[in-house]
């Protein structure tokens, strides 16, 4: 992986990039499984595509797809378009092209959280108090209804099952032929945020009381670490499953996962302090890089092995919104309140 | 950043006042005005409309594990989703089912930060159905609560009801709540701008009653009934005695006094200070500029069950300079 962060042109200029502007809030972001186009949810129910080559000619803004705005979206598991979720109820999926087709209507709920498993082609979607997973060959089984709306959903990594937020805990679900008894884990609040680990041995949470809460999976034990000044509403976990990111601090905000993990140890920080806290936090795909984004608009790099950093500015003060990395982890696509989008190819 | 705070009106009503009669209006008249309707049940409209929004209305307990402390957090959902679109509200409305306590959709908005900078709670307006009023108290709280927290009420089905029995339904709704505006209707006919974008609370309402209201008796009868003060002054408030006192005021007696609201002339601050809390939770802004030679006064207001009228007077007073 050649990404340098101790570049030193990023400091004052952004490295080859693609900024285009939509005009409608930017919900979520994502790059095809190909990494050949990037997509991009809007407020005005567009999804907009765009190549991920920042050089190629990006063609006009589509028609909307959906009716109201567009909430989630995802790379499509099992080909190289999208998934995208709205608030007229309807799930799509969205091909290269752009067209879409209707896997899912349901009038009346939002389609606002959507999961993929990274190689089974799976997906999962939140439809009211109901989780809907859809496997590989389309066939497609609800799992609820839990007490209270999915606030989110993530899948575990075999894929043989996915875990739920909603109202005083979190529902794991086992998905495979075998039907298991759903496995509840309480804690008293709303969470509003999940990310199983991506070693599958925990599974995090943001709360709604500005906490996030982690469950280690085997022992049923959980801890809670307090004292963010918002809700955590991003979190990521580290492709080695060393560390959890978390939003809500004006620097990066690592939980040592390694070891015996991170009771009685204080989070890991580095960075450039922002003007504002972190909206959005995505690690690398594959290595210790990590980026974040602001609400007061800027975007940061960071490197957790050198604890360098570096802050990529993004037009105006406009609150990030999304982040997403590139398969290849080459490129970085980012959204914002605003409208504005951004592909940011990283390559030396 | 500083974009304008969208108005959200909490609609509540015990069954069959006429809310939905009152929503398929908002929804239906051609105001030239844009509202996301927050709806529970969708089945009930008539209209089918894109602005409609069906809610779960399960409240969560807070991790506080106490019973008043309860929130929705699908409206933090709705809201911040509602957000994404590209096409603004001019308002949002909330529905909430007729026997639902109107305390947790209203804390919702004293709660999360998120909402707090992207909307502002508006008025709580309550219908009451003038025939069924006074039997629908005896069947519960719930009637009564509805009545406690409204800001503005429409006391709707009038024409059902006989002179001498409104004037019974309408002073019984005084003696829970005297500050929040009735409107009489019937068919829950009323103009819009009557209960949408009153500004905060209606503050002319509260500023409308005499001061010494305490001075005319309070009756220490009405036991685990709700009803409501008010206390007033013409001298400057304390900004940080008056904080300590509420925030323990509400910590320690938060269950019983559903909502407190108040207008209040800071030592030295040019603009008058408008508080409003529901339970234990509270929220507090600037509001509009006293004008030259105006009479600078405080007014504070709650509306609650077992209050006890000398101590709060006595907690007041503390906070005037
Ligand atoms: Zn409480």
């Amino acid at each position: 992986m050649k990404l340098d962060l101790a570049n030193p042109d990023w400091r004052t200029a952004l490295p080859p990039s693609r900024s285009v502007v939509a005009d409608a809030p930017v919900a979520a972001c994502a790059f095809s499984r190909d990494g050949k186009t990037v997509a991009f949810a809007l407020g005005d129910g567009r999804v907009r595509l765009l190549p991920a080559d920042v050089k190629a000619a990006a063609g006009a803004a589509p028609e909307p797809v959906h009716k109201g705005a567009v909430l989630s979206l995802i790379a499509d598991p099992n080909g190289d378009g999208f998934l995208s979720g709205g608030d007229d109820g309807r799930l799509l999926r969205i091909a290269p092209d752009g067209s879409a087709t209707e896997i899912v209507s349901q009038k009346g709920k939002w389609i606002d959280k959507l999961a993929a498993h990274r190689s089974n082609g799976a997906f999962a979607a939140s439809v009211g108090k109901m989780a809907l997973v859809v496997d590989r060959s389309g066939g497609c089984r609800e799992f609820g209804p839990h007490q209270s709306t999915v606030a989110a959903v993530d899948f575990s990594k075999d894929g043989s099952r996915i875990a739920t937020a909603h109202y005083g805990g979190i529902t794991v679900w086992s998905i495979g032929q075998v039907t298991l008894p759903p496995r509840r884990f309480a804690w008293a609040g709303s969470h509003v945020a999940l990310k199983w680990s991506t070693d599958g041995k925990f599974i995090a949470t943001g709360t709604q009381e500005n906490d996030i809460h982690v469950w280690r999976i085997a022992q049923a034990s959980d801890m809670r670490m307090q004292g963010y000044p918002a809700k955590v509403k991003s979190l990521s976990w580290s492709a080695d499953a060393r560390w959890l990111y978390t939003s809500a601090q004006p620097v990066f905000t690592a939980w040592p996962f390694a070891g015996k993990g991170p009771e009685g140890k204080p989070p890991l920080q580095f960075g450039e302090e922002g003007a504002g806290l972190i909206t959005v936090v995505a690690a690398h795909p594959a290595s210790e890089f990590v980026a974040g984004g602001y609400d007061s608009g800027e975007l940061q790099l960071g490197d957790i092995k050198t604890r360098r950093s570096v802050v990529l500015k993004m037009s105006d003060g406009s609150p990030v919104s999304c982040l997403a990395w590139s398969p290849d982890g080459f490129q970085l696509a980012a959204g914002n309140d605003n409208g504005d989008l951004l592909v940011i190819d990283l390559r030396r | 950043m500083a974009e304008a705070q969208v108005p959200v009106t909490v609609l509540t009503g015990y069954l069959g006042a006429g809310k939905t009669t009152l929503l398929n209006r908002i929804l239906s008249e051609q105001h030239g005005k844009k509202y996301a309707v927050i709806v529970n049940e969708f089945g009930e409209l008539g209209v089918d409309n894109d602005l409609v929004v069906n809610a779960d209305e399960e409240v969560f307990e807070m991790n506080n594990g106490c019973i008043c402390c309860t929130v929705r957090g699908d409206l933090i959902r709705i809201i911040e989703g509602l957000m994404k679109r590209k096409d603004k509200f001019d308002g949002i409305l909330v529905e909430t089912t007729g026997l639902a306590d109107p305390g947790p959709v209203a804390q919702t908005f004293f709660t999360d930060d998120d909402v707090k900078a992207r909307t502002r709670l508006d008025a709580i307006v309550t219908v009451v159905d003038a025939k069924h009023f006074l039997s629908q108290l005896a069947q519960g709280d719930e009637a009564e609560e509805q009545v406690a927290f409204a800001d503005v009420i429409l006391l709707n089905k009038t024409d059902l009801v006989s002179d001498d029995d409104l004037e019974k339904v309408e002073d019984r709704i005084n003696s829970i709540n005297r500050y929040a505006r009735i409107h009489r209707t019937q068919k829950s006919r009323i103009e819009l701008d009557a209960i949408l974008d009153k500004g905060a609370f209606d503050l002319k309402r509260i500023l409308e009653f005499e001061p010494d209201f305490l001075h005319h008796g309070h009756d220490h009868d009405h036991g685990d009934e709700v009803a409501s003060l008010s206390f007033s002054s013409d001298r400057p408030v304390d900004p940080d005695r008056f904080q300590k006192w509420m925030g323990a005021l509400l910590q320690l007696k938060g269950q019983d006094i559903l909502r407190s609201k108040g207008i209040l002339a800071i030592d030295g601050a040019p603009r008058r200070y408008v508080y409003q809390g529901v339970h234990m939770m509270m929220d507090a802004d600037w509001g509009t500029p006293w004008k030259d030679g105006e009479k600078r006064s405080s007014k504070l207001v709650f509306i609650g069950r077992n209050l006890d009228g000398e101590n709060l007077k006595r907690g007041f007073e503390d906070c005037l300079k």
